[in-house]
């Protein structure tokens, strides 16, 4: 027996909703969601002749459903996402997908919340963004994470099969993160070795920054398609540089002035932090350029070096206070994609394994061509 | 209602996955098992790996609690190599760790454990509309300020440590981050933009007047913000008589500072204070998917079960301090520390205790934060000269927002030989031990009220949920 009042925040009321009826009703006005638009362009690194295109979408399209479900995981992808820098952004964000389905932040608890889970799936069949946070993991048929009495990977199957897209967030859904740690006990696994019949967007980094996880929903909810992506299934717009290319301590790098022990002398003058073993030189993220807890700071600003934690086996490169070594002098233009491209020329059988990332990067590919067209 | 047996959960706005069978007879819990039904190995991928590596793999235990769980790698770590922290770092750490709890007192109320009053379940209720209004999950006004306040709040930890959650900036010496003059006065702007809100929308008056509440008549007659719903709500619902406890309180002793912690380090059983002996901790598994024999944490080990046998019925092991068990959290922190209101709930112990000690350790907490980033000293070392542990054991005891969390940590050639945690929610949802003596929560819920047809007795969940358990980190 459900009592009905237990599904409260649970799926909207009716099916033409559009994104903008939802705002209304969440008691955001006209001039903030115009506001929200241009945001959401600046952040995306669209034009302004994009803002009227947005407030058009979000006014005429029907409200993408997200279901947003949790595996081996730490939540700290949720806590990032709930803290996301512009409070508006946040309220819209949150508003405009309702999350339909969050086992953390719902009304609904025990059966309740299955019975929404379930009928989520059915009304919105098709249609629907999985957004998943963290990761099944498989040995043992997945005993190390049972959600309802079910192992987590059936669950993200079992709603991956109807989803639209889905969004891997954060190190633990992209790469593993250190739950993947040798002897990785668990089996912990990405999603996408698990999913490969969908297209799939990577958000990684632990966690990811609020900001990067808003701009990719709302580019998605607004556009109805993926964003660009480079190689590995990140967004381009926010993981196309490495932080070091970007970074305020740079000049210092270049100058050959580095710091040498915790707070000495070069540290209180912010020099660089390449010799304490910062990975900003191999990371590709937006941290130098977003930064954190609403662009206040980022781990190099406090004085720590980054430790590349949105690359995939951040957990398992040897020390973290280790110099990178392997370190290339490519240059500040170099994206991933250049990067990728280079390293596989050299290492020549690696263009194989490029190529052969299953059916999903053809969604992707589809979806890019799209998007430049739709843009030109 | 004749003897039946129900399987509750997965429980939502817990952080982590939860589950817990109980025997129910004449509609009322009999009996109680907690299980954690999720494990990742922590302990075990830690092992060979480089003895700094713990400060980063550690904090990614939980995305809620990551301060404390780097605060506690930090202190065992510093104990490893017999590295004294710098007094200012120490400050610093310090008001970081506190910032973290905050935080997580403040999504505990508003986000987690209020909107339950917001249900359907209980129209009809003289307070329920306002409850409706002010905490429907996810939309309630109180949410809006809550978050906003929160995520202002954590400026603080964005200027000190770069980043949160995940903050780095905690080392076994110090911190990594010297604060400037400038960047004190931001984050004195910060903690006044908190107090603004604590004042204007959580207590509705000033802190100092909730902190000098002295007894159980004086804070029922508290008559002002979200605090007096809830005491309104309490009443009615004799959320009082709710849950209770045994009585038996354990802090680690929370925010170490050159001059002791900030609050007190001790034990509260039979009604009186007690001296904490960590020596005299030890894991039982008799009833964990865990293999071994029961130890204390300096020769304890992690290895699962992977066939699941019976008598086990969770991942989580279960500590306990001389042979008992001990509930923790910011109930036990204040009970321990002496505040009078905390005293005179220690032996209620029930879901309106454990709610009222969390508010109380707001208040207090942000004057300590006041206090001491006054006395920050922007020309001081941050971090004290050091080098990483070569070999050498540690232990790192901090305060979580939900209590007493533990590192222990033997290194050898620079590497982790051994490493075990002891979480606050590993106290607090333990299984049963060897004696067949269940663990705290396991033991608050028996009695808990279950109505006819529930399938997930909201008594049940008040009770979880006033805990504030953080599965991730209980069995790691």
């Amino acid at each position: 027996m459900h009592p009905k009042g237990d599904i409260e925040g649970g799926p909207a009321v009716s099916q033409i909703e559009t994104f903008y009826d939802v705002m209304r009703r969440q008691g955001i006005t006209r001039r903030s969601f115009m506001k929200y638009c241009s945001l959401t362009a600046a952040a995306l690194g669209l034009s302004p002749a994009m803002v009227p295109r947005i407030a058009h979408a979000m006014e005429t399209k029907p409200r993408t459903p997200v279901i947003w479900v949790h595996g081996l995981e730490c939540t700290c992808c949720s806590e990032s996402f709930i803290r996301s820098a512009h409070p508006l952004a946040k309220d819209v964000v949150l508003s405009m997908i309702s999350l339909d389905y969050d086992d953390t932040l719902m009304a609904a608890a025990g059966h309740a919340a299955e019975a929404a889970f379930e009928e989520t799936i059915a009304k919105y069949r098709g249609n629907y963004i999985l957004a998943v946070e963290g990761n099944p993991p498989l040995n043992e048929d997945g005993m190390f994470c049972i959600t309802g009495g079910k192992p987590f990977v059936e669950k993200l199957r079992h709603a991956a099969k109807d989803a639209k897209a889905i969004i891997s967030w954060g190190a633990c859904a992209s790469y593993g993160c250190v739950q993947a740690a040798k002897p990785n006990p668990t089996q912990a696994t990405p999603v996408h070795k698990v999913i490969t019949d969908k297209p799939i967007i990577k958000v990684p980094g632990c966690p990811p920054i609020a900001e990067v996880m808003t701009g990719v929903i709302t580019y998605m909810l607004t556009f109805d398609r993926l964003p660009e992506l480079d190689r590995q299934g990140r967004p381009a717009m926010f993981y196309g540089q490495r932080i070091h290319d970007k970074c305020y301590r740079r000049p210092h790098f270049d100058a050959g002035q580095f710091v040498e022990a915790w707070d000495d002398e070069n540290a209180r003058k912010g020099y660089c932090l390449y010799k304490m073993g910062c990975k900003g030189p191999t990371t590709y993220n937006a941290c130098s350029t977003v930064r954190w807890n609403e662009g206040v700071s980022f781990p190099i600003q406090s004085g720590h070096g980054c430790i590349g934690c949105s690359e995939d086996g951040f957990w398992d490169q040897g020390s973290f206070y280790n110099r990178v070594t392997d370190l290339t002098q490519f240059g500040v233009e170099a994206n991933a994609d250049k990067v990728g491209m280079a390293a596989a020329g050299v290492v020549g059988g690696a263009v194989a394994v490029h190529a052969a990332v299953s059916a999903l990067k053809a969604a992707q590919k589809k979806t890019q061509t799209q998007t430049s067209k739709e843009e030109a | 209602m004749s003897d039946t047996q129900l399987l509750v959960g997965p429980f939502n706005r817990v952080e982590g996955d939860l589950e817990i069978r109980l025997d129910v007879a004449e509609g009322r819990v009999r009996a109680a098992y907690v299980n954690s039904p999720l494990f990742r190995g922590f302990e075990r991928m830690l092992l060979g790996k480089g003895a700094m590596d713990a400060l980063t793999i550690t904090p990614r235990i939980c995305g809620i609690c990551s301060i404390s769980q780097s605060a506690a790698a930090a202190r065992a770590l510093a104990q490893a190599g017999g590295i004294v922290p710098a007094p200012e770092g120490e400050k610093v750490a310090a008001l970081l760790h506190m910032v973290e709890n905050q935080a997580d007192h403040m999504t505990h109320f508003n986000l987690f454990f209020m909107p339950d009053f917001a249900r359907g379940t209980y129209a009809g209720r003289r307070w329920h509309g306002r409850a409706v209004a002010r905490f429907t999950a996810m939309q309630g006004s109180a949410l809006h300020g809550a978050l906003e306040a929160r995520a202002r709040l954590l400026h603080i930890v964005g200027m000190l440590g770069g980043k949160w959650p995940h903050t780095l900036a905690i080392q076994p010496g110090g911190v990594t981050r010297a604060p400037s003059l400038r960047d004190k006065l931001r984050m004195q702007a910060s903690l006044r933009a908190f107090r603004a809100y604590l004042e204007d929308e959580m207590f509705g008056a000033p802190l100092e007047a909730f902190v000098a509440l002295e007894s159980v008549a004086a804070l029922e007659a508290w008559g002002t913000g979200d605090v007096a719903l809830f005491l309104e709500i309490a009443a009615d619902l004799d959320l009082a008589l709710m849950g209770r406890g045994a009585g038996r309180y354990l802090s680690y002793g929370a925010y170490p500072t050159a001059a002791g912690p900030v609050f007190a380090r001790g034990i509260w059983a039979e009604g009186a204070l007690g001296v904490f002996d960590p020596a005299l901790i030890a894991e039982d598994l008799s009833h964990a998917w865990m293999l071994g024999e029961a130890a204390h944490p300096d020769k304890g080990q992690t290895v699962p079960d992977e066939a699941m046998r019976d008598p086990g019925y969770s991942w989580c092991k279960a500590p306990r301090l001389g042979g008992l068990g001990y509930e923790t959290g910011a109930l036990a922190r204040q009970v321990v520390d002496g505040h009078p209101l905390a005293r005179a709930l220690a032996s209620e112990g029930s879901v309106r205790a454990r709610i009222v000690g969390r508010l109380l350790e707001i208040a207090r907490t942000q004057l300590v934060m006041e206090a001491m980033l006054a006395g920050i000293d922007p020309a001081a070392r941050f971090m004290a000269d050091w080098t990483a542990p070569r070999d050498g054991v540690g232990e790192g005891l901090v305060e979580a927002a939900r209590g007493a969390l533990g590192h222990w940590c033997r290194i050898e050639k620079g590497r982790i030989a051994s490493w075990q945690i002891i979480a606050p929610t590993t106290w607090n949802f333990s299984p049963r031990d060897a004696g067949g003596v269940p663990g705290p929560l396991e033991a608050a819920l028996v009695g808990a009220e279950v109505q006819p047809g529930e399938d997930t007795p909201i008594a049940v969940q008040h009770i979880v949920r006033s805990f504030d358990p953080c599965m991730v980190c209980t069995v790691h």
